[in-house]
C-alpha cells in the first residue's frame, strides 16, 4: 500500500532500489555492492550502450558475436566439466 | 625420368618460394585501441563481488518497505539530509540537500580549484568530497545517505572522501537515469 502510494507520486522512487545500506562504516564494499547489483541487472551495459548512437549494422554485428561467443562458452564448459570429471571408470586412460 | 618429373615441379616449386619471399613488408604498424588503457569508471567490484555469499549473510542491508522509519542517531531515514554525487568523465558535482530536496551546499571540482581535465580525477572528486564534508559538518550534518549519478572516475572515491571528510553516511544508492527505449543518442565518437 505504502509502496503503491510512492509509486503514484513518483515513477522511480529513490532509497527504495539500487539501495545499500553502508555496515559498520564499510563504505568500500557497500559501494561495490552497489556497482555489483548494477551491473547484475544490465543496467550499466544498457547505460554504456546508450551514451552513444549504435548503428544497425554495428548492432547486427555485436549480436552476432554475442551469439558465437556464448556457443563457444557454453561448449567449452562441457569439455571442461568432461575432461575435469572425478569418477572415471579408468583414472588414466592411455597410460599404462 | 625422374628428372623430367623434377623439372616440372620445380618450377611451380620456384613460383610459390618467390611468392612467399617477395612480398613486401607490410604495414604492420596499426594503431591498437586495446593499447590504450580502459576509462575508469568508478564501477568497482562490477563483476566480481560475490552477490550470492552476500545475500547468504541475512544481515539487513537492503531497504524494505519499513526501512524509511528506521532510525539513524534518533532520526528516521526518510529526514536523513541527501548528498546527490553527479559523476561524469569530466567533472564531479556534490550537493548537499536536505530531506525535501532543498539545497544547502554545492561544490564541484571545478569550483575546488581543479580545472580542465584534471577535473575529472578520482583525486579530485576525493578532495572536493573531503571539503564540502568539512563545510557541512560546519553547518550542521553530521549523517548523510548518498545519492550517485553517472559514471565516472570519482564514483568511489567521492564516497569515500565523504566518509574521509567526517560524514557518517548510512546508505549508497544510485540513480544513474537508464532508459530502454531511450531517444537517439548522439552520434558514435572516432577515435
Amino acid at each position: 500500500m505504502h509502496l503503491t502510494l510512492r509509486l503514484l507520486s513518483n515513477r522511480h522512487p529513490s532509497f527504495i532500489a539500487r539501495t545499500v545500506f553502508v555496515k559498520n562504516g564499510d563504505v568500500d564494499s557497500a559501494c561495490r555492492l552497489v556497482n555489483r547489483v548494477l551491473g547484475k541487472e544490465g543496467i550499466l551495459q544498457q547505460y554504456r550502450l546508450t551514451r552513444y548512437y549504435e548503428k544497425p549494422f554495428q548492432t547486427r554485428r555485436r549480436i552476432n558475436h554475442e551469439k558465437c561467443k556464448s556457443i563457444y562458452n557454453e561448449d567449452m564448459e562441457r569439455k571442461i566439466q568432461f575432461v575435469l570429471r572425478k569418477n572415471r571408470h579408468e583414472p588414466f586412460p592411455g597410460c599404462y | 625420368m625422374f628428372c623430367a618429373i623434377r623439372n616440372t615441379l620445380r618450377v611451380p616449386l620456384a613460383n610459390v618460394l618467390r611468392l612467399f619471399n617477395t612480398t613486401s613488408p607490410q604495414a604492420t604498424e596499426k594503431f591498437d585501441h586495446k593499447r590504450i588503457p580502459a576509462d575508469d569508471e568508478g564501477v568497482q567490484g562490477e563483476k566480481i563481488v560475490d552477490l550470492d555469499s552476500v545475500l547468504k549473510q541475512k544481515q539487513n542491508i537492503f531497504p524494505t518497505l519499513n526501512s524509511d522509519d528506521q532510525l539513524f542517531d534518533g532520526v528516521p531515514f526518510k529526514k536523513v539530509p541527501i548528498c546527490n554525487i553527479r559523476v561524469s568523465h569530466n567533472n564531479t558535482v556534490f550537493t548537499l540537500t536536505d530531506a525535501n530536496g532543498k539545497v544547502k551546499l554545492i561544490r564541484s571540482c571545478g569550483i575546488e580549484g581543479f580545472k580542465n581535465t584534471k577535473k575529472g580525477t578520482n583525486i579530485a572528486a576525493q578532495t572536493t568530497a573531503v571539503s564540502i564534508a568539512t563545510k557541512a559538518i560546519d553547518k550542521g550534518f553530521k549523517t548523510i545517505r548518498v545519492r550517485m549519478k553517472g559514471l565516472g572516475p570519482g564514483r568511489l572515491a567521492a564516497v569515500k572522501g565523504l566518509q574521509m571528510g567526517g560524514l557518517d553516511i548510512i546508505s549508497v544508492t544510485d540513480n544513474t537515469p537508464v532508459s530502454w527505449n531511450p531517444p537517439r543518442a548522439r552520434k558514435a565518437r572516432r577515435l
